[in-house]
């Protein structure tokens, strides 16, 4: 068998231009699924970032109800409210890693301009709170976010250009109250802002927390608490934590994680994109390979004769063979990372301006992209993309190295 | 004593509708030691016979006792491993490995008999590379070889392992006649140093002459057989 590795390692060279051509083309698939992992990596750590930065926090503390209501049937419910007490304060200050915690009033609403109306989700907030969980503060393309108590509210540039507000502008938000009584709320528009999240941008009116209490008749209730904390990696062991606590002490309230929220699942699609794209990836690897293995036992016939005349037995063959598709595989996912090297460290180190390449808004489309998009290092990445072409290159030589094996050796002997 | 014995050997190949007879009943004996020459017209049966005998191919019908042991009822590896320990080939286009050099396709061979020590194995392949006249060439790789030399380590290939049987298929054809003398020359020594069987099959005069038995091969039957003191 040594022998027969031997022999394997030396045929690489032997037809060194096939050898050349095969491994570049496994080096650029492997390339080409290197620099997608990192951008879509980056992808999702930024749309991570928005979701969080933008709209769940790391940990949202709500009634049980409210969360069915809320992800089950997409509704935002005045009749599961909670209080926000000084005891509870007082246990979510606690929670390991804490930074800050904001309340929020959600509500449905339809935003009337005078002339048209469109359905938005209200937040009522306590803006300094508020400022402390989220970054909507550097994000302000106009005017700024309003005091406690001010009729004036902030919205998405993107839904202001829809509605044809500006700052100044005064905007209706027809809701039902808690008894289920229409009410209006007026307010002047303090800021537009521009971010990242497109349900920011085009569908949420913030305005203070105690004029939505007051529009909404709901003194002194909340809908959720939302909690920043020092890493978000820690959030489900801490919404675990903190959950069991409240049952103690608040026995309706639970606590979620953000990766528990709708908005983050859709980001799965991403994670099964990229596995499409390693599957087309394998399959390139796969046929080349097949193809030089095919080639070089037609090509060596007299050879894999002489071979069996000698005594080698079929399996002996196929070895020889897969071997040398594996040192292939090698040679090319070896390349393949090294030039995933060289191209993922420039997207680390400057980005790339998805957004001036194509001059346009990709935050308007759902894209998480504002400026440049960053890609991240994935080292087990690196290694499984070239675990897999050297899995693959094996794998795929099996089926022709049985055929060129199987043949009959005076046939192959004699070139019949 | 026989080292084969082949009795009422038929080879037929089908070719789709049509059966074609190579070998009709072949009865022979080849003794141990024995430096035989199949001769023949083209298509009379012979590489046919040789493959038969070497284990590369089935009879339709017969048998082949191979020193004591019936051929019939062996499989493709039991086969492969007869033809791995007891037999050396010798082709005409030499079939040389062309990445590894002259003592690597030597060593190839021997290699597969999986039976000595390291330094046996080199000892073994650089006597035989110097039996055959390539002492100081071991190194060369055959594009570096003339055609007498390629055969000549296609013969060190074959004799490595000290087999019982060599066959040769057509060992000069593509060699000029001084080279193909110089080539017969260390088979016929081979034979008389190490006592292996040699069985080819040619149309050369040339390996004729060399021959201590000639059998003529017509139409898939044994037409002459004759042996020479």
């Amino acid at each position: 068998m040594l022998f027969l590795t031997r022999l394997a390692f030396k045929n690489l060279a032997r037809h060194r231009n096939r050898t050349v051509i095969t491994s570049i083309i496994i080096a650029f698939a492997v390339l080409s699924y290197i620099l997608y992992d990192s951008l879509i990596g980056g992808m999702i750590e930024m749309s991570y970032a928005t979701i969080i930065d933008y709209e769940t926090g790391h940990l949202q503390v709500m009634t049980r109800e409210y969360w069915e209501k809320e992800t089950e049937e997409k509704e935002l419910p005045l009749e599961h409210l909670f209080t926000l007490d000084e005891e509870l304060e007082r246990e979510i200050q606690e929670v390991e890693g804490f930074l800050a915690a904001a309340p929020e009033l959600n509500f449905q609403a339809r935003l009337g301009n005078g002339v048209d109306e469109l359905p938005v989700i209200g937040k009522g907030i306590d803006p300094e709170a508020f400022g402390r969980v989220f970054a909507l503060e550097d994000r302000f393309v106009e005017g700024s976010m309003f005091a406690p108590g001010e009729n004036r509210a902030v919205l998405g540039k993107r839904l202001a250009d829809l509605m044809d507000l500006a700052v100044g502008d005064y905007i209706t938000l027809l809701v039902k109250d808690k008894d289920g009584s229409y009410n209006t709320i007026d307010a002047e528009i303090a800021g537009l802002v521009h971010t990242s999240n497109p349900n920011v941008n085009q569908n949420i009116v913030y305005l203070p927390l105690d004029i939505v209490e007051q529009g909404l008749n709901t003194p002194g209730e909340v809908s959720k608490v939302i909690i920043r904390l020092e890493n978000k990696d820690l959030a489900s062991k801490l919404a675990g934590e903190l959950g069991g606590q409240l049952q103690g002490s608040a026995g309706n309230l639970a606590v979620y994680p953000w990766d528990e929220m709708e908005a983050v699942t859709f980001i799965g699609a991403a994670e099964i994109e990229k596995q499409l794209i390693f599957a087309i990836i394998l399959l390139i690897g796969a046929i080349a390979v097949i193809n030089t293995v095919i080639l070089a036992a037609l090509e060596r016939m007299g050879e894999i004769g002489m071979m069996k005349a000698l005594g080698l037995q079929n399996k002996e063959v196929v070895y020889a063979f897969v071997l040398e598709s594996t040192g292939i595989g090698m040679i090319g996912g070896i390349l393949g990372v090294l030039m995933g090297v060289g191209g993922v460290w420039p997207m680390v180190k400057y980005g790339v301006d998805f957004a001036g390449l194509v001059s346009m808004d990709l935050a308007s489309f759902g894209l998480p992209i504002l400026g440049r998009l960053y890609g991240v290092w994935n080292p087990a990445g690196f290694a499984w993309v070239f675990l897999f072409v050297v899995i693959v290159s094996s794998l795929s030589s099996i089926l022709p190295a049985y055929w060129a094996a199987n043949k009959d050796p005076v046939k192959t002997i004699y070139h019949r | 004593m026989a080292l084969l014995e082949m009795r009422g050997l038929t080879k037929i190949y089908d070719q789709g509708k049509i059966e074609v007879p190579a070998l009709r009943g072949i009865d022979l004996t080849v003794e141990k030691g024995e430096f035989t020459t199949i001769f023949g017209p083209s298509g009379s049966g012979k590489t046919t016979l040789l493959n038969l005998i070497g284990c590369l191919d089935r009879p339709t019908a017969g048998t082949i006792i191979f020193d004591g042991q019936e051929l019939g009822g062996l499989d493709k590896k039991d086969l492969a491993i007869i033809r791995r320990h007891h037999v050396g080939f010798v082709f005409q286009s030499y079939n040389l490995i062309p990445v590894l050099t002259a003592y690597e396709n030597v060593e190839f061979a021997i290699r597969l008999v999986n039976k000595y020590e390291k330094k046996e194995i080199r000892d073994r392949v650089m006597r035989i590379l110097a039996a055959v006249g390539l002492a100081g060439l071991e190194n060369r790789k055959p594009n570096e070889l003339s055609g007498g030399q390629k055969q000549r380590v296609a013969i060190a290939r074959a004799l490595v392992k000290e087999p019982k049987l060599v066959l040769a298929d057509e060992p000069s054809a593509n060699l000029d006649s001084k080279t193909s003398e110089e080539v017969l020359q260390v088979m016929a020594k081979m034979n008389r140093e190490l006592g292996t069987t040699f069985i080819f099959s040619t149309h050369d005069p040339l390996v004729m002459e060399y021959a201590r038995r000639l059998i003529e091969i017509r139409d898939g039957q044994v037409a002459k057989d004759q042996r020479r003191e």
